[in-house]
Formats: C-alpha cells, sequence, structure tokens
C-alpha cells in the first residue's frame, strides 16, 4: 500500500524508505526478546508497590509496547539520511549538551533538558549520533597514509563530547563516549600498533600508583614497541608519552577528579572500604548474588533483594536480583543470549561491503558491549559503580527506547544490504 | 591472519568469560560464605571507645579509672514497623511522638545507617532493661560512654581536673589535632587536659552484620574494623595516703599544701581548699553547680597551689639571709637591738614581738623571726641585690610543673614600683616591707616549696612534676657551701630550739626544718605559712609549703599541720 503513497515531497523521501515487507532477522532478535523476558519475570517481583501506574513492571510493559512501535516503524525509516546529516547531529549533540548546562540540577547532576513537566537526556541519543559522525568520518577516510591524523581526529570526535558530558557530571556515559571509537578505529582498518598506542597511556595512567606494576607495564610496552618496528623516532616519542602520563597521572588524581569519582575507584579496588557508604551496594549485591548458587532461590523468593536491602534493585542492579533468584544459570543465559546477539550483528557487518554501514553496526556492538560489561562488572565488583544500566535487563524507559532503536536500525541496515 | 570480525568476536568471548568466571567464583565456589551473610542483614558501624589511661599514685594504686556509662542510640534503617515505642516511652520515659518522627524522615535519608542518640548517660541498670526487650526494639543500639570513678580516698581534684563531652552547642573547643567527633570526651581541665594526647587512646571501630530483626550476626569478616587503642597509663608521683591525709587535715580549711620530694622535684602530695567534687562531672556538669562553684567567694575552683598569689612573709628573710652571708655584708655575729619598733624617715615599723628581742643576731633573727633586725640588714643591702637573690630562689617565674594555669607571681624591681606608685610614690621605707615578705612580693605556695627544696638540697633539685619518670631539667641555685650551711642550721633551730617560731612542727627524729611566716592580709585575718623540709638520716626526704588562709599569727595552725605531713613522711620514708 505504501508504495502507491506519491511521496512529493523532497525531504520525506529522503527520511522514508519503502522495505518491500518486515523482514526481521531473530537470529538477533530472539536472543533479546530471552533478555526482556528474564527482565520481566525478575521485575514482577522487585517492585514496591504492585499498582498499575506505579509498578514498574507495568510501566514496562508499556515502554516495551511503545518500543515495539518504534522498531516497526523504524523499518520505514531511510537510515542514510543519518550519513547524510551525520555531523548535522553531531554539532546538534554539543548544543544539546551545552544546554544542559544551563538547566537546573537533578539530583546533583545537570544532564537533562527540561521543558515544563518533561525531561530529556540527550547523552543518551547522542551516543547514537556520536556512532553516525564518527562513522562517516572513518567511511570517508581510505587513504591508508593518513592513519595517524585520521586516529587523532577521531579520537577527538569522541573525546570533546565525552568530556561535556563528564562535566555534567556523568561518568558513565562519557565511559561510552570514550569506548565508542576504538573499536570503530579497529574496524576502520587502522593498524593495530597505532590503536595500541592509543590504549597505552590510559593503562600506563592506571599503572603509575604502583611503582613495581608501572616498571613491568614499562618492560612490556618496550618489548612491543620493539617488535613492531616503528620508525625509531616514533618508538622514542611513543616511550617518553607513555611516561610521562604516568607522572601526570598522580596530578589528575589530586586536581581534575572529583571527590565522589575518586571514592568510587578506590572503593572498587575495595568495596569494604566503606561499607555503609560506596560500598554498600557492592557488598550487598555480591552478597546477593554469591548466595544465589548454581539455580537460584526462585523468582520473587530472593531474601536479600526482598528484603530492600539492595537499592536500584530494578535498575542498575537488575543482574544481583537475577544472580540471586535464578541463579549462575540465570547468568550463563543472560551471557550466552547477548553474546549470540552481538556475534551476529558483527558477523553481518563484516558482511556489509558499505563502509558506513559497516561502521554503524560496529558501533552499536560496542554500545551494548561497554554497557553490559560495566553494568555487570559493577554488581560483582569488578569494575566501579558508574550507573550504566543493562541493556534489554534494567528498567528504565529511555534507556530500553534508544535499545530498541538500535536493534532496529541493526535490523533495517542488515535488510538494506543483504 | 583471522579477519578482523574473528578477532572482534574472541576478544568479546574472552570479556564474558571473564565475566562468568567471575559470577561463577561467587556462586559456585563462594555460595555457602555468601548464603550466611543472605537472608537479610544489615551492615552496622559501631566506633569503639578507647578506654582512657588509669591515672595511679606512685605506689600504683588507682586515683582514676574508668567506669561505663552508657548512650541510647537507634538507627532509622533498622527501626522497623514492629517497633515497640509504647515500651520504649515506658522504659525510657522519652517523649516518643518526636523520636518515631525523626526516625521516618531519616529512613529516607542518606544518614538512615547512622546512629542517632537519643538519650545520654544511662546507667548498666536501663540498659538491660532495654537489652531484655530487644526484639520489640529493633535499631536500638548502645554506645558506651566513658566516664571517670575516682576509687582513692585521695580526691586530687584540682590536679586532676575532668573531662567533658564535645556537643554541637558547646563553645568550648577541644585541641583540634586530635580529630574528635561529637559525643566524644575530652579532658577539660588539669592533668586530664593537660595529658589529653596519650591518656586518650585511639578509638576503634567494627562492621557488624545485623539482621532485620535486630539480631546481631557478628563482626563482618571482610573488614573487622580496627580494635581501640587504650590510652597510656599515668603514674603520678602523688602519694595517695600523704595526700588523703593532707586533704584531711584541710578539710574545715582555705588555703594550700604541698608537698615536693627535693632529690627529684617530684610533688608528693598537693592539694588546695576548699576544693569540689569531681564524680559530680561524670555526666553533664549541671550548670547551676558550676555556676555555683564560679561564683563561690572561697574560690574552690582555683588551685591555690599555683594560682593562689600570697605574700611570703618571714620565709623570705631566708633569702635576705643568705644574701647577707653570701655576700658577706654582716658577719654572722652582728648584732642588733630588738626593741619591738624601729623608726625609719616619719614611721615606726613593728616587729611581730612588740616586747622586743632584744638582743639579736642573724641566727637568733631567723629562729624567733625578727623584724628589727631585718630592717637593720636592708640598710646594709642595695634594692637590686636582694631581688637578684630572690629571683635566683626561682621567685618571680614559673616553675613549670605540668599542672595548667600557674602564676609566677610578683618580684618587684623599680621599674615596677614606678609604674605602679609613680617614681616619688615609694620610698625606702617599701623597701622593709618586701625584706620581710610582704607588700608587693607574692608568691606561690608552690614557689615556696621549691624554695625549701633548694635550701634542702644545697641548690640543686629539680622542676617540681606530677607524673613520674620525665625528664625533669634541674633548678639549681649556686652559694657557697657555707652559706647553705648557715641557712640550714638557722632553719633547723626554728623548728628545735626551744624558742623557735617552728616549734608546732618538730618529730621526734628532730630532722625538721622551717620557717613560719605571717602573709599580712588586708581583708581579713593574715595567713598563717609554714615552710620547711625534714631529714631522715641526713639526706632530705620531703621539702613542703603550708598555707592557712586566715590562719592569723604565730603560724601554729599551718606549723602543726605540717608536723602531721612530716611525721607522715618520717613513717613511711624512703618513698619509692
Amino acid at each position: 500500500m505504501l508504495n502507491k503513497i506519491p511521496l512529493l515531497n523532497n525531504f520525506l523521501n529522503k527520511v522514508i524508505q519503502t522495505p518491500e515487507g518486515l523482514v526481521i532477522r531473530w537470529r538477533i532478535i530472539l536472543p533479546v526478546f530471552a533478555l526482556l523476558l528474564i527482565s520481566l519475570i525478575t521485575l514482577k517481583h522487585t517492585g514496591d508497590t504492585q499498582t498499575l501506574l506505579t509498578s514498574t513492571y507495568y510501566k514496562q510493559y508499556i515502554w516495551l509496547g511503545l518500543g515495539t512501535l518504534v522498531f516497526i516503524t523504524m523499518q520505514w525509516f531511510r537510515f542514510q539520511f543519518f550519513q547524510e546529516y551525520a555531523y548535522h547531529l553531531y554539532i546538534l549533540l554539543f548544543l544539546f549538551i551545552v544546554i544542559t548546562y544551563f538547566m537546573p540540577a537533578i539530583g546533583g547532576a545537570k544532564r537533562w533538558l527540561i521543558l515544563g513537566p518533561f525531561t530529556f537526556q540527550p547523552s543518551e541519543i547522542g551516543k547514537l549520533f556520536l556512532v553516525f559522525a564518527l562513522a562517516r568520518y572513518l567511511a570517508e577516510q581510505q587513504n591508508r597514509k593518513r592513519e595517524i591524523p585520521v586516529m587523532i581526529i577521531t579520537l577527538l570526535m569522541a573525546i570533546m563530547p565525552a568530556y561535556l558530558v563528564f562535566k555534567q557530571p556523568d561518568f558513565g556515559t562519557a565511559i561510552v563516549y570514550g569506548f565508542i571509537a576504538i573499536p570503530m578505529l579497529y574496524w576502520s582498518g587502522i593498524r593495530s600498533f597505532y590503536l595500541f598506542s592509543v590504549i597505552a597511556p590510559v593503562i600506563s595512567i592506571i599503572a603509575a600508583f604502583n611503582l613495581l606494576i608501572f616498571s613491568i607495564w614499562m618492560t612490556v610496552l618496550l618489548v612491543i614497541i620493539y617488535f613492531s618496528q616503528p620508525r625509531i623516532i616514533h618508538g622514542v616519542a611513543h616511550f617518553i608519552a607513555n611516561i610521562s602520563c604516568g607522572i601526570m597521572a598522580p596530578y589528575i588524581w589530586n586536581n581534575i577528579l572529583y571527590h565522589h569519582q575518586k571514592e568510587r575507584i578506590l572503593t572498587l579496588l575495595n568495596p569494604m572500604r566503606d561499607p555503609q557508604g560506596a560500598g554498600y551496594q557492592v557488598i550487598q549485591s555480591i552478597i546477593a548474588i554469591g548466595s544465589g548458587g548454581l539455580w537460584g532461590k526462585g523468582p520473587g523468593q530472593g531474601t536479600q533483594t526482598q528484603l530492600r536491602y539492595l537499592p536500584v534493585r530494578d535498575t542498575d542492579f537488575i543482574i544481583s536480583v537475577i544472580g540471586e533468584e535464578m541463579g549462575l544459570a540465570g547468568i550463563f543465559i543472560i551471557l550466552f543470549c547477548f553474546f549470540i546477539m552481538l556475534y551476529w550483528i558483527i558477523t553481518y557487518a563484516a558482511s556489509i561491503s558499505n563502509r558506513f554501514s559497516s561502521l554503524v553496526l560496529v558501533g552499536f556492538v560496542s554500545i551494548l558491549f561497554i554497557h553490559f560489561t560495566v553494568n555487570l562488572g559493577m554488581t560483582v565488583g569488578l569494575l566501579p559503580v558508574t550507573g550504566l544500566p543493562a541493556p534489554f535487563l534494567s528498567y528504565g524507559g529511555s534507556f530500553l527506547l534508544t535499545c530498541t532503536i538500535i536493534l532496529a536500525m541493526v535490523n533495517s541496515i542488515i535488510n538494506h544490504h543483504i | 591472519m583471522l579477519h578482523k570480525d574473528r578477532k572482534l568476536i574472541i576478544f568479546l568471548a574472552g570479556i564474558f568469560l571473564i565475566i562468568f568466571f567471575r559470577f561463577y567464583f561467587l556462586q559456585i565456589q563462594q555460595q555457602q560464605e555468601y548464603e550466611k551473610k543472605a537472608g537479610g542483614n544489615s551492615i552496622r558501624n559501631i566506633i569503639l571507645n578507647a578506654p582512657r589511661g588509669i591515672i595511679f599514685d606512685r605506689n600504683h594504686n588507682p586515683i582514676v579509672d574508668n567506669r561505663q556509662i552508657y548512650d541510647l542510640s537507634l538507627i532509622p534503617f533498622d527501626v522497623t514497623e514492629h517497633f515497640n515505642y509504647t515500651l520504649f516511652e515506658k522504659v525510657t520515659g522519652l517523649e516518643v511522638n518526636k523520636i518515631a518522627e525523626s526516625v521516618k524522615k531519616k529512613k529516607n535519608s542518606f544518614y538512615r545507617f547512622r546512629p542517632f542518640t537519643v538519650k545520654r548517660h544511662i546507667d548498666f541498670e536501663k540498659r538491660s532493661q532495654l537489652e531484655e526487650n530487644k526484639l520489640d526494639l529493633p535499631g536500638m543500639i548502645f554506645s558506651e560512654f566513658p566516664a571517670r570513678t575516682y576509687p582513692d580516698s585521695a580526691k586530687l581534684t584540682h590536679v586532676l581536673g575532668y573531662l567533658r563531652v564535645v556537643t554541637e552547642e558547646s563553645a568550648i573547643n577541644p585541641p583540634v589535632d586530635l580529630k574528635y567527633k561529637l559525643g566524644d570526651v575530652f579532658g577539660f581541665s588539669g592533668i586530664e587536659k593537660m595529658y589529653e594526647s596519650s591518656l586518650r587512646g585511639k578509638d576503634g571501630t567494627e562492621y557488624r552484620l545485623v539482621d532485620i530483626y535486630g539480631i546481631d550476626h557478628g563482626v563482618l569478616a571482610e573488614n573487622p574494623g580496627t580494635l581501640p587503642v587504650p590510652g597510656e597509663h599515668l603514674i603520678l608521683s602523688i602519694d595517695a595516703k600523704m595526700q588523703a591525709l593532707v586533704e584531711k587535715l584541710f578539710l574545715d580549711k582555705k588555703g594550700a599544701v604541698v608537698a615536693l620530694a627535693p632529690a627529684t622535684g617530684e610533688v608528693l602530695a598537693i592539694h588546695s581548699a576548699p576544693d569540689y567534687n569531681l564524680d559530680s562531672f561524670a555526666g553533664p556538669v549541671p550548670i547551676e553547680l558550676w555556676e555555683g562553684w564560679n561564683s563561690d567567694p572561697d574560690k574552690p575552683l582555683l588551685n591555690r597551689v599555683v594560682q593562689g598569689l600570697y605574700p611570703p612573709g618571714s620565709t623570705m628573710k631566708l633569702a635576705a639571709a643568705a644574701l647577707a652571708v653570701e655576700k658577706k655584708k654582716v658577719s654572722t655575729d652582728w648584732k642588733v637591738h630588738c626593741s619591738g619598733v624601729y623608726g625609719f624617715g616619719d614611721r615606726n615599723f613593728h616587729c611581730w614581738n612588740t616586747a622586743g628581742h632584744g638582743e639579736v643576731d642573724l641566727n637568733l633573727a631567723i629562729q624567733q623571726s625578727c623584724n628589727v633586725y631585718f630592717y637593720h640588714l636592708m640598710q646594709k643591702l642595695s634594692f637590686e641585690e636582694w631581688r637578684d637573690m630572690v629571683e635566683q630562689f626561682h621567685f618571680g617565674e614559673k616553675t613549670g610543673i605540668d599542672i595548667l594555669g600557674e602564676k609566677k607571681g610578683n618580684v618587684p624591681n623599680k621599674d615596677y614600683m614606678n609604674s605602679r606608685y609613680g617614681r616619688y610614690g615609694w620610698a625606702a621605707g617599701n623597701l622593709l616591707t618586701f625584706i620581710i615578705g610582704q607588700g608587693d612580693v607574692l608568691v606561690t605556695p608552690l614557689q615556696v616549696a621549691q624554695f625549701m627544696s633548694l635550701i634542702a638540697t644545697d641548690g640543686n633539685t629539680y622542676q617540681p612534676h606530677l607524673v613520674k619518670n620525665q625528664d625533669t631539667p634541674a633548678v639549681q641555685v649556686h652559694l657557697q657551701q657555707n652559706t647553705w650551711e648557715f641557712i640550714q642550721k638557722a632553719t633547723w633551730n626554728v623548728v628545735n630550739h626551744k624558742e623557735g617560731t617552728g616549734k608546732q612542727a618538730a618529730v621526734k627524729g628532730g630532722g625538721v626544718h622551717g620557717k613560719t611566716g605571717t602573709a599580712q592580709n588586708p581583708h581579713g585575718d593574715d595567713h598563717s605559712w609554714f615552710a620547711g623540709f625534714m631529714n631522715v638520716k641526713d639526706k632530705p626526704i620531703i621539702s613542703l609549703a603550708v598555707i592557712v588562709e586566715h590562719g592569723g599569727k604565730g603560724s601554729v595552725e599551718a606549723a602543726s599541720i605540717s608536723r602531721k605531713i612530716f611525721q607522715y613522711a618520717e613513717q613511711n620514708s624512703p618513698f619509692k
């Protein structure tokens, strides 16, 4: 029927596409259904009050319905639009984030645009805009000789909004922004050694807090540099840069990081530092997960989580509830489903020859992956508590919507090329 | 070479494996451990108060010990709907409506795990009563609050000082460098304040697992907290029995006593009367009590030993005598006729014995405390020489004893007199009052006792101190041996000669030396002094200064109090 609608407007023509039918890539979507199911079973029992309007469980259904609608609608959306307007959207993101600085703070942070009763967190959808901008830029760079400038520009494109978000302050989203660029650079075909040059200073900074580790790392670095056989001048510059990063680290620690960020990092290293404050959630989360065992205590039977020792149990720490109630088995299913989903997206991305589309898919993989890993890592005390929710598992409308849009675009892109 | 998509997938798989193994480790390897902790627990932070150091006397009898009273607190997070407020009200007598409201408020705040105090200073009995109903009162905890108790009959009130609580309202600022928190106690005066940093110790902390019914599941294994470090004990040089005796002797009197060990500078006994009851300071000090002491004309809060300024009276004659002998101003057999009065300028200066002492030499003048002899002697001395000698004996400066608030007294010089009375407002007549220790000469009893220690040890004693085993600076006076011997002989005569003014202080062994004195008091009866020391087997074992306010002339009272102290010292020497 849509075929028959005359597309008079040029703009609409750009935005709307007419697929031959609604093709769903079940290899990707089915694992997501499994994740959503686990999430719903868990949410059913965590709600404070089980009334229709206040329960996170019922509200999640509403969000899911909305998500489905968005998913289907997106299939008629011409994603090339995002390639064409990638830089416009990227600049829009900057504008929005800067505007948030002038908005009233909610819970001590200025992350939201507030328009009357509506609040909107631009950095959320901004994750996608950043992927588009990076993908377009990298897609247009084919000249192997310009690798280093390309890499630097790409990193700057990611780090600038990351820094703005970090200042809101929103440590978690800043990590996402910073991270996205790395796999995309890798995917664009940049030499691994260059990528290593980017990651190495980060490790140097972390290693600098312990002299022994720093010495070992410097040795490793020398070996890698030697075997990568760069030009002498590059190798030496590389080494000096890393050493200076190590020396700078204490300065950054003392002068740039916020107190609560330092606390988070220190509490990550030892959550027992502050068992009633920063480490409280992590300790309770570990106790909940650890007591779950292989099969868990059964949905709704988790003593830790149901007795409300665990705050934010239906958002950031839903994994703790799942770990307690469904045990290692539940966790395994989640890891498995997530892996399958990412596996197929990457596999499709590899077989798409369009550089932009391929890079966008890898960017989306990066977003989902970093959220998932950081969230699971923090619930078991491996990574700092940054407030990143778990994709398709945590309750939360706007993030679920972002994930749905990602999924819809993945589906749409794959359909377009394959 | 693998394709980059394979590499990326392997990388993802690797990360997922790490995460999986972490879950495996927690859920399979350590499952039993966490299962124990689950089932509804919360973590409670308990401050373990470090016991304050105990204060002992020189024979290791405790003078200040610790006893526990308790503060009752609630942890809002743990106060459930099962909390029986009616019962709580019945036992504690507290207005519970307000408490329930603030619990409710705090339950949603950041402080929901922080105990807040609802009642302070409850005793052990009340605590037991509440503990019995623990199951009906979830979230209730007690913290120990260290109070002091004074087990010995020796009270040592002014020296020991007392503790106070760090409160929000309190305008009193404890030393900041020791990092106090609300509810801590700190030494507010006396030894407690002076040795605060060593007495205080270091509080410990403990994290305990407590379930929602308020039942304790023991210490958190991951972080058992830190143990409190008890405060260091203090051993005082005080002899508690002598101290108790001194306090008894002064029960209905006003005045001060201090007894020193001349060889070491150790304080054996120290007392200022009237005193007050330290036991009243166990909890908060009732304001009425405090203000009562503060406005009492008898000034019970004043430590007269180091803060009371008195004219030294005739005890000061010994300084002039020492000067006369040392500088050979007069020969020791230079005689003066005392008719009971001495005319100087247009004024008559009287001897205390208005009948007169007849022919007196220096020895006799000391023995009978003849003023007229010293008026004559003063004509041969200069103001500066006299003042130098008095200052050599460390008058006019703090002794440096480890008691706060020590005063330094006053030894007048020309500048002082000029500024006090104007250039022509004073005359040589004033000097006559100085040489007999009256007028502007002001000393503390402690300075007088140290003066006696110096005479007893030929000028080789140590700074007075209360806490044993310190590195104490030496206090020395360099005079010729024959000067010391003359003064020692003369002071022996004061006590042991049948016409000596200090006969009342004599003990059987005959080792007591001393000098009586009368401090003129324009506001009432004169104060009575006795200062002296006692040798046992030719070794000085004790020196002391006693002043009885309004004790009248003749020093009978001060001397007989001294005798009782000397008797005790003789029977109990040598001191350990």
